[in-house]
């Protein structure tokens, strides 16, 4: 038997005769039927459902039967159901006793310059957070050093290889590409004006002041800085950090501190490498591209590698790996509520890292050129 | 006539590879009733729950549910509901999306009609104010009742609950029991605890069976207020009275 809600007419009043199923299988059939029932109620002062005829009922069919009595009443209609059928009675009645009125829903406005204005609302607590954590990291450095069973030093060589070792084949692949690109750039133009000799010394001082650094964290904050947050994040989401807490440790010491240390030592070693596998990369490409002999590029590239070109750029290594460690842990820290604040902060904590480092980078190069160096 | 039973387990074993957790189990569930599997920890009650609704395979025996037969082998719209320990719900979504997410998968409704459905499933547990709330956002005993709605909203004539008062403070815990009851009574579904929670299983259950770790299955069934009335399996008596019981002296219960 099809879903039907009859409405049989009798002057003001009106019974509405349901039959077949109403149940979640056929609700769409059921809110069709309603609607129709609903449209040719004008004019009727009572209505009466009649659930005799009714093959079978769930909470579906009785919800919006019920949604149906409830809109009628709020019409100024009397409305009631009748008929031997005990269980849709009882189910109808249910729901209905158990409805919640909600207030309007209130309109979300869309206005672009009111979504401006709410991010920037947001800056000075987002602001105050940052500041917060960096203060709490300075003071966690001298307590450390006063208490040194505060600090989880034996996690430092597993942090080191995790943060650092492990990462060594992607860092030193992308610094030989870098290398490679920045050798064929160098034959490109410098290849127009007859100064291919040059090529190792561009390499030697694109990459060794500021692309090697910046390359290599970059592909840290992305690695490594995102599995850090997403540590954190699990850890406090969890009430891991709580536990920690309540157990008298503190977190920033306890935590931030082996990574941050981890991050500083092992990212300028990263570097390192890195440097040396672009000088392969810019020595590969100039190599094959033109006449130049290995002999000439290594004696060019010595030439170049002075003690500022050096150690402009390894300088700048530990303070970005400072950098991420600290972004990353701290946005894990501020992590509150369940799996998707996870995401969302370790999206937040590798967005912020990449571009704090090259922020810092940048700021490092201007203190330099201003030094003369 | 007495009506089939809503689930059948006929001599049943389950374990992890070599490790058996419980042998020859047999029981039955009663439609329209509350069952409870009771037993300590560690005695493999959310294993035979995890079997029970078909996320685990056991190593012999049957399964049997009214309707469906073996649940590990069936696929389309689930017969029954789940409520995880936790909730389960998906954090990233409002409660309403909750509900909303298996209504989309399993039937045609959208809309005004899916909006009516979702929201009355929360105003029957007691949470229609909170629909555009994310699971972060509320209690744990709110978050069992949101889980509660989400198992109810394909309109599922079983519902499983795993630990439902875990965690609970006593008031919220009342509450969940009473929903229980009101799901039994009113809407006639049967349903399955699995809890240790004493005051919840006196309150709730009508029937139960009692799992003992050292006996590797059932030891005792019946009414648990029955049981803890009456019971001479020193397990058992010491189960329900909470008194101490000496497992080295009664290795098989």
């Amino acid at each position: 038997m099809s879903v039907a809600l009859r409405a049989d007419r009798e002057g003001g009043h009106a019974i509405l005769v349901a039959t077949g199923p109403f149940d979640l299988a056929h609700a769409t059939e059921v809110t069709q039927a309603v609607r129709d029932a609903e449209a040719s109620l004008n004019g009727c002062r009572s209505v009466d459902v009649e659930l005799a005829q009714i093959d079978r009922i769930d909470g579906a069919g009785a919800v919006l039967l019920a949604r149906l009595l409830d809109r009628l009443e709020a019409d100024g209609r009397q409305a009631s159901v009748k008929g031997d059928n005990p269980e849709a009675a009882r189910l109808i009645a249910l729901y209905r006793e158990r409805r919640t009125v909600l207030p309007a829903p209130q309109i979300r406005t869309k206005n672009p310059l009111t979504r401006i204005g709410a991010v920037v609302a947001h800056l000075p607590g987002k602001a105050n957070d940052a500041f917060d954590f960096i203060g709490r990291c300075a003071v966690a450095i001298p307590k450390a050093a006063v208490t040194p069973s505060s600090v989880d030093w034996r996690s430092l060589p597993r942090l080191m290889q995790e943060i650092g070792a492990d990462a060594l084949p992607v860092t030193s692949a992308a610094n030989l590409v870098v290398g490679i690109i920045i050798g064929l750039l160098g034959i490109s133009e410098l290849g127009r004006f007859g100064a291919i000799s040059y090529v190792p010394e561009l390499v030697v001082v694109a990459h060794f002041r500021e692309l090697g650094p910046l390359v290599t964290a970059i592909v840290v904050a992305g690695r490594s800085g995102a599995g850090l947050a997403s540590k954190m994040a699990t850890m406090k989401v969890s009430e891991e950090i709580d536990a920690l807490r309540s157990m008298g440790f503190d977190p920033v010491r306890w935590l931030v501190l082996p990574r941050c240390l981890a991050l500083a030592v092992t990212v300028p070693l990263l570097t390192w490498v890195g440097d040396l596998l672009a000088l392969v990369g810019g020595l590969v490409a100039t190599v094959v591209m033109t006449d130049m002999t290995p002999h000439a590029y290594m004696e060019g590239t010595l030439k170049a590698i002075t003690a500022s070109n050096l150690l402009t750029g390894l300088i700048k290594a530990p303070f970005l790996a400072l950098a991420i460690g600290l972004i990353a842990c701290g946005q894990g820290l501020l992590t509150r509520g369940g799996a998707a604040a996870v995401g969302a902060r370790t999206t937040t904590a590798v967005v912020l890292s990449i571009f704090s480092t090259i922020v810092i980078s940048a700021l490092f190069t201007l203190f330099f050129a201003l030094m003369g160096a | 006539m007495p009506s089939r039973p809503h689930i059948t387990v006929d001599d049943l074993r389950i374990g992890y590879g070599t490790r058996v957790l419980m042998e020859h189990t047999t029981f039955q569930v009663e439609r329209g009733t509350i069952f409870a599997i009771l037993g300590g920890s560690g005695c493999g009650k959310s294993s035979l729950l995890r079997h029970l609704i078909g996320l685990e395979l056991q190593q012999a025996g049957r399964i049997d549910i009214d309707g469906v037969g073996e649940p590990s082998q069936y696929e389309g719209v689930p017969p029954f509901g789940v409520l995880f320990q936790s909730g389960a719900l998906f954090s990233s979504l409002t409660l309403a999306e909750n509900l909303w997410l298996p209504l989309n998968r399993w039937t045609p409704m959208r809309g005004a009609t899916a909006h009516e459905l979702v929201q009355a499933k929360l105003d029957l547990v007691g949470l229609g104010a909170f629909a555009e709330y994310l699971p972060g956002e509320i209690s744990g005993g709110m978050k069992k009742r949101a889980g509660v709605a989400r198992a109810l909203v394909l309109e599922a004539d079983l519902l499983f609950f795993d630990e439902p008062s875990a965690g609970l403070d006593p008031i919220s815990a009342v509450e969940l029991d009473q929903l229980i009851i009101t799901l039994s009574r009113d809407l006639g579904i049967t349903v399955v605890i699995v809890t240790h929670e004493l005051p919840s299983i006196f309150l709730v259950a009508d029937n139960c069976i009692v799992l003992d770790k050292a006996a590797k299955g059932i030891v005792a069934r019946g009414d648990p207020r029955k049981l803890r009335d009456e019971s001479k399996i020193p397990f058992v008596h010491a189960f329900f009275t909470r008194s101490s019981y000496d497992v080295t002296a009664n290795p098989g219960g």
